[in-house]
């Protein structure tokens, strides 16, 4: 075991070369959590003999019991290499310890924000992947999320023991298995072409897959078996390496490699032969307790047992002595620090992708060089709750310059925009930490690449936040992080007793502060709406907010309520016109669709109000046929003048038509905020303002009589251009054998979903499914599921885009209409829509 | 005489004479307009006849008040030097500043009988004690309904319900500002608690406050109504509605409106233009009210502006797009806007003050007279004084509001402040004027104006020479004779 405290870590804090900050992401279930704690036993925090029992990283109650993580948490591990170790080591160092910042993520859906979170503090990523199972939906999203934040990732193809003790494949068919694992990973790195990251492809013979089996605390890379064998071959470790995996073969009889199998009994795959058969015998050996046959190969291997180790029989016999043999901490953590980027070598590049501001200046600079006597550049990713009811602690990364206690720092927030007071603070840190899963050590300081805790900034930051020196002025902030899930799914909550509701409000302050993804806010009509990724999350959400952080006060949660979409399916039937309230002002405008696509290039930001005039007539002239004078003719996009709808000019030669554009569009983002339907949001509307009469006094055609005129006239042209509704769908997906998908396709036909993809995965008996399905559909959807094939199909859904009801609103007693009704309701609105007399005039 | 009782005529008459008033102004609202000829000759033949200097009386006719026509028009009262003011119709009795008032409330058809029935009906099922509040234009028959109740209450179940029932008793008819008499009377007893609202004044047994009662209140379901619901929200209300002639147990709409006001209050702390709007020139103490609510924007760090307007509609307010939230200040009965319709939310004066004092929190207490409010840190709010940044509800995040920082550093910067502002204002200067501004991000009207696209007639035209004469429209604004001929 390792000694292991606070001073002895804050002083290699200072080595930035021998840092490295990485996260564990993986697909729910692989074991990242577990291998995580092989880890965090082998740096000494907890006793060796009890890790793949407890997971030390699950510190929550409902994670021990769900056997999910629910929330990331950071450890910092110290570790102690050889130097014969180190003599291959090319990089810059400086002595044999290393520090490794880890972050143990959560692998469901749900969760993502988390890793997110997980992803912008660190440099490197350890992908852990089932091995029987394989690359899944998550392991994918998590992989993209890596490499678009230019994090570099190493591959563990995990939960080996699988393959020994429960399917007993033999070693080729075990090779074919691993080899299609790390195949599929990098498919999905090879998309990834950056040069300044280089290639981030993963490949066993070069070190950067480990093969690990979490739960029994053993794991290896090739480097292991190469560094065994390459004295007995008489050749060096890397020829050793290349010869242990892919198409080379090797006959004990003959002695001789070859790069094809020359089909004799004998002649086996060199990874075959020299890894996996081996292990196997070992294993084998344990199990049967033939202890007699296991000292010898035991001393042969150079592995020694403690006396009382040796009493041990069977599968803790077996545990035992694999660990000893190829503990899982040293693979891993060797193969993290030989090829996971240090901070220093990773902010280099990462300085683009993180820093918002011109990259040529001093705090770029200080970025890139990870300087610690630069200017402070800290990064607040999320906020973690503290024992101390009600207070967080602000958990980031230190990109540039040191934190220290009592440092006066400038809180730069989501909103801040450089040069103005929005969303800016100046507050002095109360305290650094080091956070060390259960355990928190208070030290004087943090220097630059580093993850730190900070107490005294909660009440200033909601989620996350950019952390500078008082005096730097000009600092720009770190850019935003984006989420790959949003939140869909939301419930209406009130507290029982209404003397309650401060603590209510206290308690989603609390809330929307300890989850990265959740959204607490306020409707129309009053209610507090708590917004989540998913039902697991809400669930999780309101769990927390009850118990932890209104001190159990009783609330009632509204059954899950979705929010829609209006939008128009064709063009107006006729131009439609609107008078204001004193008549003397005439707005006539027509609806139309807006083209595929195009709302979706608003979403991701493609096009939008702050663009280049030039730029966006070209997107808009070459990808969605528009012309290109009319795209000059854009007045503005809305809602909050930046949704996928917009109001386009399409008059001649009217008078003071200038002066009624701002009041055009103030109407403008208030209709497409509230739709004619049910008052959702519009979605890919293009409003054509087509003819403006105008009384010739200003004083006529203020913003009074035009601003409500144009919200009507809006409605008008949205209710003549046959209305629909569109809805949430989510992207599901599904592993399950084959004996349960008769089950699956009923659930989901229940549930209006249809499935669009199912394969069958090369090698195993699993099929993989992919299938749409409203989340109007989708509550209850995992419970049903289980039930319906015993258990065996568990689903991860994800937003995935918005679908168009099929049936006409307008229509009474259609679907779309019930909806509508449902939703005026809820709302406590009129529950009949208001007719299109109302909204449009006639000469 | 139908007529002669529900205008009142004698007892007007008798106040007139009785304070010897010369110049009277009779005010009407918009639906008793009609009959204001009528009144003003039956009132004229009673003057006469009760003495001989009732020719020299001027009655004058007031209609379409500037501001809601519930409150005393002292204004346009003043514009004819009237001594008095009678007001007809529905009225909120909110005190007047200068002028002696007399209300008639008129008197509304009801079934006394019914009413009583269904009173004891609920009586009887409900556990708690139960209060009769009422629409001032049923007082009239408050006696009847008394009465019937009693026997009512005798004839099902003995003596025991009646004992249940509590009346709210109607506040004197007159008014006059210049005594201080009457309002002083309710603190003769201190250890019962005193309410009043909307004309109507009770008290309560020892040791009870509102909360062990249910309200039962005849009326329609108009303002006053919704006031009572507003204020009383803890208690459970039932209303008698006496045109439909039936009991009404379902509130929830009422209800509704308590939320959608506490989300108003949550959207004008987002605000950063605020609109006072003064919808009332009678009710005593509105200029101090003002004066508080103007401080208290500017401490919020937010930019106030005073605008003087009578019945507002979404159309006026509209006329001033800068404004995030209207806070407006008028008698308790017109205070609650419908703000469905308007660009901005109406709030009332207690709810900016929610809205504005920094920790303050809700606690379920409503106050809807602003009188209650002046100078007094508002009942139900507690200061928790921690220094934290505010949280917005509508962004689900923590949102400083930019000026109250500025103000809070002012002092410290000393010399430098000058320096600060001139860059500040440089930024502004610099930044892209086209980008059209999100609601709520301005910080005053300048600032706004500055983002709007169109600003003003361009004067520095190049061309000096004349516009070409071309025709114009002709017609009407209904549709001009070019128009006509399309449709």
């Amino acid at each position: 075991m390792v000694k292991f405290t606070a001073e002895e870590l804050r002083r290699i804090m200072d080595y930035k070369h021998n840092i490295r900050n990485m996260s564990v992401i993986a697909h729910v279930d692989h074991g990242k959590s577990t291998l995580t704690d092989s880890l965090v036993a082998a740096a000494g925090i907890i006793a060796q003999e009890v890790a793949g029992d407890v997971r030390m990283t699950d510190t929550r109650a409902d994670e021990a019991e769900r056997g999910i993580t629910i929330k990331s948490t950071g450890i910092s591990l110290y570790y102690e290499m050889t130097d014969e170790a180190l003599k291959s080591f090319k990089g810059e160092r400086n002595g044999n310890e290393y520090l490794i910042n880890l972050i143990d993520s959560p692998g469901h859906v749900d969760f993502s924000s988390e890793v997110t979170a997980a992803l912008r503090i660190t440099d490197g990523a350890l992908v852990v992947v089932d091995c029987i199972e394989g690359v899944c939906v998550q392991t994918e999203t998590v992989l993209r999320q890596a490499l678009g934040e230019r994090i570099r990732p190493v591959l563990t193809v995990n939960k080996m023991d699988r393959c020994f003790l429960e399917l007993q494949v033999d070693g080729e068919e075990a090779y074919q298995t691993f080899q299609r694992v790390i195949e599929n990973a990098n498919v999905i790195m090879a998309t990834y072409e950056d040069p300044l990251l280089g290639d981030v492809m993963v490949y066993p013979e070069k070190g950067t897959v480990a093969f690990s089996a979490g739960l029994h605390g053993w794991a290896f890379t090739l480097t292991n078996f190469a560094k065994m064998y390459a004295s007995k071959f008489g050749v060096d470790e890397a020829k050793m390496m290349e010869r242990l995996w892919g198409e080379n073969f090797f006959d004990p009889k003959t002695k001789k490699w070859t790069t094809k199998s020359t089909g004799t009994a004998t002649c086996k795959r060199g990874f075959v032969q020299f890894c996996y058969e081996p292990i196997k015998q070992i294993i084998n050996t344990c199990m049967n307790d033939q202890k007699d046959q296991l000292w010898p190969m035991l001393t042969k291997l150079g592995v020694t047992m403690k006396s009382e180790e040796k009493e041990l029989m069977g599968k803790a016999l077996m545990k035992r002595v694999m660990q000893n043999w190829l503990p899982a901490a040293t693979a891993l953590l060797e193969m993290m620090i030989f090829h996971l980027p240090s901070p220093h070598t990773a902010q280099r590049y990462r300085v683009e992708n993180l820093y918002e501001g011109p990259l040529d200046d001093q705090y770029a600079n200080a970025i890139r060089n990870c300087d610690p006597d630069g200017p402070l550049m800290l990064y607040v990713s999320k906020m973690i709750p503290a024992s101390d009811k009600g207070r967080f602690f602000a958990f980031g990364r230190v990109f540039a310059g040191r934190v220290s206690t009592g440092l006066k720092v400038r809180i730069m927030g989501p909103n801040y925009v450089p040069g103005e007071k929005k969303d800016l603070y100046v507050k002095s840190v109360q305290r650094t930490v080091i956070w060390m899963g259960k355990k928190q050590e208070t030290v004087e300081d943090v220097p630059c690449g580093n993850t730190v805790a900070m107490v005294g900034l909660d009440q200033f930051i909601t989620k996350n936040a950019t952390l500078t020196n008082e005096k730097e002025v000009d600092a720009h902030p770190i850019r935003a992080m984006k989420f790959s899930v949003s939140p869909v799914v939301r419930v209406a909550v009130q507290c029982k007793v209404a003397s309650d509701l401060p603590k209510l409000v206290e308690g989603l302050k609390r809330l929307a502060k300890s989850d990265p993804m959740v959204v607490c806010t306020i409707e129309e009509s009053g209610e507090h709406i708590i917004a989540g990724a998913g039902e697991l999350h809400l669930e999780i959400c309101l769990k927390d907010l009850q118990d932890d952080f209104m001190g159990g006060a009783e609330i009632v949660v509204s059954d899950p309520v979705v929010s829609f979409r209006e939008t128009v399916l064709e063009k107006s039937s006729r131009t439609v016109m609107s008078k204001s309230p004193n008549k003397h002002n005439r707005l006539y405008m027509e609806a139309r669709p807006m083209e595929d696509g195009l709302a979706e290039a608003i979403d991701e930001g493609r096009v939008g109000p702050r663009d280049d005039p030039k730029v966006r007539g070209k997107i808009l002239s070459e990808e969605f046929g528009w012309d290109k004078d009319l795209a000059k003719k854009i007045w503005c996009f809305g809602p909050e003048t930046t949704g996928p709808n917009m109001v386009v000019d399409m008059c001649k030669g009217v008078q003071y038509l200038n002066e009624i554009k701002d009041s055009v569009v103030a109407g403008f983002q208030w209709a497409s905020k509230e739709g004619a339907l049910a008052e959702e949001n519009m979605r890919g509307i293009c409003f054509e303002v087509c003819d403006v009469v105008l009384h010739a006094d200003a004083i006529h055609r203020g913003g009074g009589q035009v601003i409500p005129t144009a919200r009507r006239v809006i409605y008008a042209s949205q209710l003549t251009a046959k209305p629909r509704l569109l809805e949430p769908v989510y992207l599901v997906e599904i592993q399950a054998p084959e004996q349960a998908l008769g089950g699956i396709y009923s659930v989901l036909n229940q549930r209006r979903g249809h499935v669009f993809e199912e394969m069958q995965r090369p090698g195993t008996p699993l099929y993989n499914i992919k299938a749409y399905l409203p989340v109007v559909e989708s509550f209850g959807f995992s419970g049903a599921l289980r039930a319906s094939t015993s258990g065996q199909a568990f689903p991860q859904c994800v937003f995935d885009h918005w679908d168009m009801m099929g049936s006409d609103p307008l229509e009474v007693g259609s679907q779309a209409s019930t909806l509508v009704t449902q939703i005026r309701k809820r709302k406590g609105l009129k529950e009949q829509m208001t007719p299109l007399s109302e909204f449009e005039d006639k000469l | 005489m139908e007529f002669d009782s529900n205008y009142e005529v004698s007892r007007v008459a008798t106040f007139i004479t009785t304070h010897s008033f010369k110049r009277v102004a009779l005010q009407f609202p918009d639906e008793l307009l009609k009959d204001s000829t009528g009144v003003v000759r039956a009132l004229r033949k009673e003057l006469q006849s009760c003495g001989e200097g009732g020719n020299d009386i001027g009655l004058y006719v007031m209609a379409d008040t500037t501001y809601g026509s519930c409150c005393v028009d002292e204004v346009g009262a003043s514009h004819i030097n009237a001594d008095c003011v009678i007001h007809y119709g529905h009225t909120c009795l909110s005190p007047t500043s200068n002028l002696p008032a007399f209300f008639v409330f008129g008197k509304a058809p009801i079934n006394a009988s019914n009413c009583a029935k269904h009173l004891c009906d609920y009586a009887m099922s409900s556990k708690k004690p139960v209060m009769v509040l009422f629409g001032l234009e049923y007082g009239h028959a408050l006696h009847d309904i008394k009465e019937a109740s009693t026997t009512e209450a005798t004839s099902l179940s003995g003596d025991t319900s009646i004992s249940k029932l509590h009346f709210a008793d109607v506040m004197s008819q007159s008014m006059n500002p210049t005594k201080t008499s009457d309002v002083n009377e309710d603190c003769d007893d201190a250890s019962r608690k005193t309410y009043s609202i909307g004309g109507l004044r009770w008290s309560l047994q020892q040791g009870l406050s509102m909360e062990n009662y249910s309200l039962f209140w005849i009326g329609p379901d108009n303002s006053a109504f919704a006031n009572v619901v507003l204020t009383f929200n803890g208690c459970e209300i039932v209303r008698f509605d006496a045109m439909e002639n039936q009991l009404l147990t379902d509130t929830s709409q009422q209800r509704r409106i308590l939320k959608r006001r506490y989300y108003l209050v949550e959207k004008a702390k987002d605000a950063g233009i605020v609109g006072i709007l003064v919808g009332t020139l009678g009710v005593a103490g509105y200029l101090s009210m003002i004066n508080q609510i103007k401080e208290m924007t500017t401490k919020a760090g937010k930019k106030a502006y005073t605008l003087v307007m009578g019945k507002p509609n979404p159309s006026k307010l509209a006329n001033f797009p800068e404004c995030d939230v209207f806070i407006y200040i008028s008698c308790s009965q017109t205070a609650l806007l419908d703000s469905k319709e308007f660009l901005a939310p109406v709030i009332t004066p207690f709810e900016a003050m929610l809205a504005f004092t920094r920790g303050s929190e809700w606690t379920g207490k409503y106050v809807m007279q602003f009188q209650d409010l002046v100078t007094s840190t508002p009942v139900g709010l507690e200061n928790s004084g921690e220094d934290e940044a505010r949280f917005s509800f509508l962004q689900g995040g923590y949102m400083e509001d930019h000026d109250l920082q500025d103000i809070n550093k002012e002092e410290e910067d000393g010399p430098l402040a000058l320096a600060k502002r001139t860059q500040m204002a440089l930024q502004e200067h610099a930044k892209d004027h086209k980008t059209m501004v999100k609601k709520g991000s301005a910080k005053s009207g300048v600032e706004f104006f500055a983002t709007r696209a169109f600003q003003g007639l361009d004067i520095n035209s190049n061309s000096n020479a004349p516009e070409q004469f071309i025709v114009g429209r002709s017609g009407k604004a209904s549709g001009y004779n070019h128009e006509t001929s399309e449709h």
